[in-house]
């Protein structure tokens, strides 16, 4: 318990000084990329775009900007007023974003992580069979057809010739499948992928041929003795899998409206909104490296002899 | 890890999971509006005075009212279906134009009211118009109020020695009471106002000039000079002030003692007698501009008779706004649907980021028994094929953008509707570069494209070829005779600028932000010249952000443009050229143009006037700074359960008339 | 021992030892790997066809493929894969000399050679040096084959006179179909395969030596310098790389930077690998350094050591050979990877500019022509099948890669 908590109490102050490095970074970027965030189709009068600039504070020197801002952060959450939505506070746009992008996430990890396990289980048990060799191939036609033509065909099929789902939106359970499941394709594809070879190698291990030959049944064997020995590379794999999907998600919400932080990532970006670009970019930050730690805790407890350093 | 803190994990998970189900079903707490439309991207904001795209305009000519509103006026074309409109009554009941249509006085209704019941006053105009000229609003279409005497100097922040000129002290109050001078710290609203001092400006001294370093970017040096204009101290002679209730006037003559101001307190020309203040700027609203003899009467005096100020006020930036709604949340937080106060056929209900703006109907609207629809969804769907796969699920009632290749087919539908639009899709010129200097070689390109192979190729909606400037559809305006698209007068044209055949000619490229439809075009451009004129041009696309700067700072090639109509008038398009305008952005200037666009503007008779605007029309297409590609057509589609809808000049459908035929909507 | 009873059984017994002693070679990792390689089927199924693959691209040109570019608005917008024959250059809107590629061709080259005969005849050389340089300048610019190809290189100029001598002006029909602007499918398959393994290829090339490197290095060292060299890359992990990306598209699209890359002889698309494979590293030196700090303990190491080898030497000479392996594996697995991020770019704008065409800009038109009121199929169904081709036999390379290069199937 002690080991634990200084385990996470370091991993705090890592994710500190990461949150503070990628800030500057950004900060240094956002700043050196050509352009304001006050270009528009009508052209803004030099007096105009200076009372712009001096209302979001972009008059002040470069060092002023960055203190005054980190130092908003820190103390009172404050990532600022988005420059392009003018009515919103960053805070106010992450709040009403996150849990839609966050539950989208969750919901295509929790549905990769099952079809992926259960299908690379199956795989590496019949191994040989028909059974492995289809799962396998449709695995690995989810990882090669990128997931905004996966989508489309998906709205093709289950949307207008087997209407089950409706086409976009946000509210209701059945929106949010159609989505989900188009997100988490690629990540279930490679997860089985990944439980199946740590399966197969678990499986040839001495203590499982001990335990069949002890006369246990099948599937507890295989649940309570493979299973976690072979899950490892799948948990180490869930940190990228996460960037992946907040990434995915990108392409997906635009194709099925959904209203969540990630197209905000991409115009925040290339509009140059640099308080909403920074907002987005620490929330990732954080979000990446919390799964990172997570990943790292679940290591330690699926796997006794690793210890948290 | 012992086993406590195992089984915590998998609750752990198992917590997460119940969560995101939960917030993945939240949303749906509220019941479907009863007609719902495709608006693109979020709104950027609400407030009249910020606002200058589609999809704000749609919801901004909704939700608030002018003194005239654009409403259908007279028959719609029997091909086309395009229905004219015009400015007609709306919070002003009647009009009247002095003849020498220099003064238009307009006569309010007396049951006009905000929608929280607070009534609708001439000062509301006043303060409306003030506020959306003031230089701290920052409002992009301040050029339209720009013919009332005194505005342009007003919203540029120019005074001059001589000028009577309002000061406001550094004394604005916050919401809590208390005041600037109190506090110590800026208030960056600029209403409420804090004290307003009025008077002629004797004097303004300056302390010595900082020197400009070229080496240095243009922000910081803009900086510099913003400081030192910051400590230049103004002697003005203050003037006595009456009150008459709600009205101030001021008494020029009368001088009541002369003060030293100054923006910045610690410059070094202020004494301790300096009082410190926000600005100077001339005292727009106190000199004779706007009158407002009672609360039902609005006298406005412009400097040029023009024929187009009606549509003006039924435009939004001309709408007025709560001054008690902005002065108590301040900006932008008095756009909260929470918070916000307007006067139109409908009110925002809801607004939720990335998914909608929900208009309720206004009960206090002064024709608000004439509404039918209740509810109004305007969602923020940008995915065009998206766009499209809600409206044939019935989650959408109105495409504004159907998806550009399967143009064909959709054209064919009864629920298509597609009418010529005041609106030019054209490639703007860099003419201060080579060899874009010559005008020679931009009229050879411009011939050889090949425009009916674009608008029946690739866009396919209707669209027309365009060879001159203004679109057609003015009433009363003929435009002079366009460009002839001649190939083998463009080969020559090549070669007379010293490129025969192509050879030699420096590389072009083509700028364009980031879209399947400008990509397309700019393709198909490229084949066009390289098949013709043997002119390799570069293409380059680059998102909107950079692709904006590049255009305003004149560093670019051939840049992709388009432009909407702000009023049915060709004025609007032909100022847009004018030398230093900020919409011109090629470096063209030509002085017989602005000299006929200014006579044009102060020309009284409408025909002379129309044959000054087609004069300078015909230079316009002479020097050709800009190259014209096709008039665009507007284009929606709407389901048929939908009546009161109609193709119009400007796209505007005013959602008042709209009616469902079955009260429900369909899921 | 034998006795001397069994003295007449001794030669067999030997014989037979020799001749098995002489079958048990020694064997290198590599000659082990490539024999299991060998024996599974998929894996090698695979290396053929990215073998042909690879083949098919680099001799594109060579090819008699339709123009990938040339678009014909008025007749062929959007036509399914058809066996109708075709000629190349016989569009109108050409221009092209009796509607043919050849013919216009041949009287291209008929003026060239009068021009460089009319310069022959000049006396004064200093302008016969001028008049042929504007003549070459002449010929670049309007060369029929800059209507039918985009910008094409030196070699690839070559291959396409060469296609042109050998398959006059026959072109394979639309087995494809054609895109919205009219333009031949297969063809843009082809060309745009090229270009998407080229990125694929080049940009997981400078991610493996960047990544190798870092790797080796930091799991060499060890230590402070290993805990500070992974921190920086867990940061940088955290990174979104969206905006890396838009950064560095823009500021090196910056005319001014233009102008220096190009005197290099570098333009926009090699921009594009240095940006993906600079992106793709972080995890190549993840495993090379979880390699190297395993590889570290070794004998071989030590003796390097013990003999004097400089650190450096150490790392790139004995460590990295050993850690080809696992490397060779996530090569293949990383361009894949790359492949799809490219077309994620592509879809976002950010990608490959037209008329260049990748498989990504490819996918980014096909989804586009898929809707419920009409369906352009043909428009998705090939480019996305060659993409997902090509990422399977990448993805069953991989796998066989990596069961080959298993030390503990070691003669097996």
């Amino acid at each position: 318990m002690k080991e634990l908590s200084g385990y996470l109490l370091r991993r705090f102050g890592w994710m500190l000084f990461t949150v503070w490095a990628v800030y500057t970074v950004s900060f240094v970027l956002m700043r050196l990329v050509p352009g304001n965030p006050f270009s528009s189709e009508r052209t803004v009068p030099p007096a105009i775009e200076r009372q712009l600039r001096a209302r979001y504070n972009l008059d002040a020197p470069p060092i002023e900007q960055y203190t005054d801002y980190l130092v908003g952060i820190l103390t009172r959450f404050d990532l600022g007023v988005s420059i392009r939505l003018e009515d919103y506070t960053v805070n106010e746009v992450l709040a009403e974003g996150f849990p839609v992008s966050a539950s989208l996430a969750i919901l295509a990890l929790v549905f990769a992580i099952t079809l992926g396990v259960t299908a690379g289980v199956i795989s590496a048990v019949y191994r040989g069979t028909f059974a492995d060799l289809s799962m396998m191939a449709t695995a690995v036609l989810g990882i090669a057809i990128p997931n905004f033509v996966l989508a489309s065909l998906a709205i093709l099929l289950f949307v207008f010739m087997v209407p089950i789902f409706p086409a976009a939106g946000w509210g209701t359970l059945k929106q949010v499948m159609l989505p989900a499941l188009c997100l988490g394709s690629p990540v279930a594809a490679y997860i089985a992928r990944l439980t199946r070879a740590g399966m197969l190698e678990v499986l040839s291990k001495e203590h499982v041929r001990t335990a069949f030959a002890k006369g246990l049944p099948k599937r507890s064997v295989i649940l309570r003795h493979v299973l976690p020995g072979a899950l490892l590379p799948v948990v180490s794999y869930l940190g990228p899998a996460t960037a992946s999907v907040l990434t995915g998600s990108l392409v997906l919400e635009k194709i099925f409206a959904l209203p969540g932080i990630g197209s905000h990532f991409i115009y925040a970006a290339t509009q140059r909104d640099y308080t909403l670009a920074m907002g987005m970019v620490l929330t990732y930050t954080v979000l990446l490296f919390v799964m990172n730690t997570l990943v790292d805790v679940s290591y330690a407890i699926i796997d006794p002899r690793v210890k948290l350093e | 890890m012992p086993l406590e803190l195992r089984r915590a994990f998998v609750i752990l998970t198992l917590v997460m999971i119940a969560v995101a189900v939960v917030w993945a079903t939240r949303f749906d707490a509220m019941p479907p509006a009863e007609f719902s439309l495709q608006n693109g991207t979020d709104p950027k904001t609400l407030d009249p005075h910020r606002a200058t795209g589609s999809p704000e305009s749609r919801i901004l000519f909704n939700a608030f009212s002018g003194l005239l509103q654009m409403l259908p006026d007279g028959e719609p074309d029997p091909e086309t279906g395009l229905q004219p409109m015009s400015a007609q009554p709306a919070v002003a009941k009647s009009y009247e134009v002095a003849d020498d249509k220099l003064t238009y006085t307009f006569h309010l209704r007396d049951d006009a009211m905000w929608s929280d019941g607070t009534p609708i006053t001439s000062r509301d105009f006043v303060w409306s118009w003030t506020r959306m000229l003031h230089p701290g609003t920052a409002c992009e279409y301040n050029f339209q109020l720009f013919s009332l005497p005194n505005a342009q100097a007003f919203s540029t922040g120019v005074v001059e020695v001589g000028d009577r000129v309002e000061v406001e002290l550094w004394d604005r109050p916050f919401p809590d009471g208390r005041r600037e001078d109190e506090v110590g710290e800026a208030n960056i609203q600029n209403f409420p106002r804090g004290t307003m001092l009025y008077g002629t400006l004797k004097e303004i001294r300056k302390p010595p000039e900082p020197d400009i370093d070229p080496e240095i970017d243009d922000n910081a040096n803009a900086d510099l000079m913003g400081q030192w204009q910051e400590s230049w101290v103004y002697v003005v002679d203050i003037a006595e002030v009456e009150e008459d209730g709600p009205d101030t006037s001021v008494l020029w003559e009368e001088v009541v003692s002369t003060q030293t101001f100054c923006a910045n307190p610690s410059s070094p020309i202020a004494d301790e007698k300096t009082a410190r203040i926000h600005n100077v700027l001339v005292a727009f609203d106190q000199l004779g501009a706007l009158e407002t003899p009672d609360d039902q009467t609005l006298i406005v005096h412009l400097k040029d008779p023009l024929p187009y100020f009606p549509s003006l006020t039924a435009y939004y930036p001309l709408f007025p706004v709560p001054k008690h709604c902005i002065e108590e949340y301040g900006m932008p937080m008095w756009t909260k649907p929470e918070n916000i106060v307007s006067n139109g056929p409908y009110v925002v209900g809801l607004r939720r980021l990335r998914d909608r703006v929900r208009l309720v109907k206004n009960p206090r609207w002064f024709d608000a028994d004439s509404v039918a629809i209740e509810t109004i969804d305007a969602l923020s769907t940008e995915g065009q094929n998206t766009a499209l796969n809600m409206y044939e699920t019935g989650q959408l009632d109105w495409v504004t953008d159907p998806p550009g290749a399967l143009m064909e087919t959709l054209r064919e539908r009864d629920d298509f509707y597609a009418a010529p639009m005041l609106s030019l899709y054209f490639y703007r010129i860099n003419t201060t570069r080579k060899p874009l200097d010559d005008p020679r070689i931009r009229r050879a390109i411009a011939m050889a494209i090949n425009r009916t192979q674009i608008v029946e190729q690739v866009t396919k909606a209707g669209q027309v070829p365009a060879y001159s400037l203004v679109p057609p559809g003015i009433a009363g305006y003929q435009s002079p005779p366009g460009l002839e698209p001649d190939l083998d007068r463009a080969k020559a044209l090549l070669a007379e600028a010293g490129y025969p055949g192509g050879r030699g000619i420096p590389k072009i490229t083509i700028l364009y932000n980031t879209s399947e439809g400008h990509r397309a075009i700019a393709e198909v451009i490229q084949q066009q010249l390289q098949n013709t004129l043997n002119i390799k041009l570069e293409l380059q696309n680059m998102e909107w952000g950079s692709f904006l700067d590049k255009t305003n700072q004149i560093d670019y090639d051939i840049a992709r443009a388009g432009w909407i109509a702000d009023y049915a008038d060709p004025n609007t398009f032909l100022d847009l050229w004018v030398t230093g305008g900020p919409q011109n952005s090629t470096g063209w200037s030509n002085p017989v143009f602005d000299g006929l666009i200014q006579q044009a503007a102060a020309e009284t008779d409408a025909r002379t006037r129309m044959e000054l605007l087609a004069k300078a029309e015909s230079i316009w297409i002479e020097e050709m700074p800009v190259i014209p590609v096709y008039f665009y057509v507007g284009i929606n589609m709407v389901k048929p359960r939908v009546e009161g809808f109609f193709p119009s000049p400007q796209d505007i459908h005013p959602f008042q008339l709209l009616k469902t035929r079955d009260p429900e909507s369909v899921r | 021992m034998m006795t001397e009873a069994n003295s007449h059984d001794e030669p067999e017994t030997l014989d037979r030892i020799l001749k098995e002693s002489r079958n048990i070679r020694g064997v290198s990792l590599w000659q082990d790997a490539w024999r299991r390689l060998r024996r599974n089927r998929a894996a090698m199924g695979s290396l053929i066809f990215l073998i042909g693959l690879a083949l098919a691209s680099i001799f594109t040109p060579l090819l008699p493929l339709q123009s990938p570019i040339d678009k014909d608005l008025n007749d062929r917008t959007f036509l399914p894969p058809s066996f109708e024959p075709v000629s190349m250059g016989s569009r109108e809107g050409l221009k092209f000399q009796d509607n043919s590629l050849t013919a216009e061709l041949n009287a291209f080259e008929t003026s060239v050679a009068k021009a460089r005969a009319e310069i022959a005849q000049l006396s004064s050389p200093a302008e016969r040096i001028e008049q042929t340089v504007q003549l070459e300048q002449r010929i670049a610019v309007e060369h029929p084959f800059n209507q039918l190809w985009n910008q094409l290189g030196p070699v690839s100029f070559a291959m396409v006179r060469a296609r042109v001598a050998i398959f006059g002006d026959f072109a394979m029909p639309s087995l494809f179909g054609t895109d919205k602007l009219g333009r031949d499918l297969l063809a843009r398959v082809f060309w745009g395969s090229r270009v998407s393994l080229v990125v694929g290829v080049v940009a997981t090339f400078v991610s493996l030596i960047i990544g190798v490197s870092y790797g080796a290095i930091a799991g060499y060292f060890g230590g402070v310098t290993d805990a500070i060299m992974m921190r920086i890359v867990d940061m940088l992990y955290s990174i979104p790389f969206i905006f890396v990306v838009i950064f560095l598209v823009t500021f090196l699209g910056e005319d001014s930077v233009k102008e220096v890359l190009d005197n290099y002889g570098i333009d926009q698309i090699t921009i594009f690998y240095i940006i993906i494979g600079a992106i793709y590293w972080l995890t190549m030196s993840r495993v090379v350094r979880g390699q190297v700090l395993s590889l570290r303990q070794e004998q071989f190491v030590e003796s390097a050591r013990t003999v004097g080898a400089s650190p450096m030497r150490i790392v790139f000479r004995h460590l990295v050979p050993n850690t080809l392996g696992v490397v060779i594996v996530y090569l293949t697995l990383t361009i894949p990877s790359v492949m799809l991020f490219e077309a994620f770019l592509s879809f976002l704008g950010l990608g490959v500019a037209p008329p260049d065409v990748s498989l990504g800009l490819l996918l980014n038109d096909g989804v586009e022509a898929l809707s419920i009121v009409k369906l352009f199929w043909w428009v998705v169904v090939f480019p996305g099948a060659a993409l997902a081709l090509t990422l399977f036999a990448l993805n069953f390379l991989g796998d066989g890669l990596r069961d080959a290069l298993d030390p503990r199937m070691k003669n097996r």
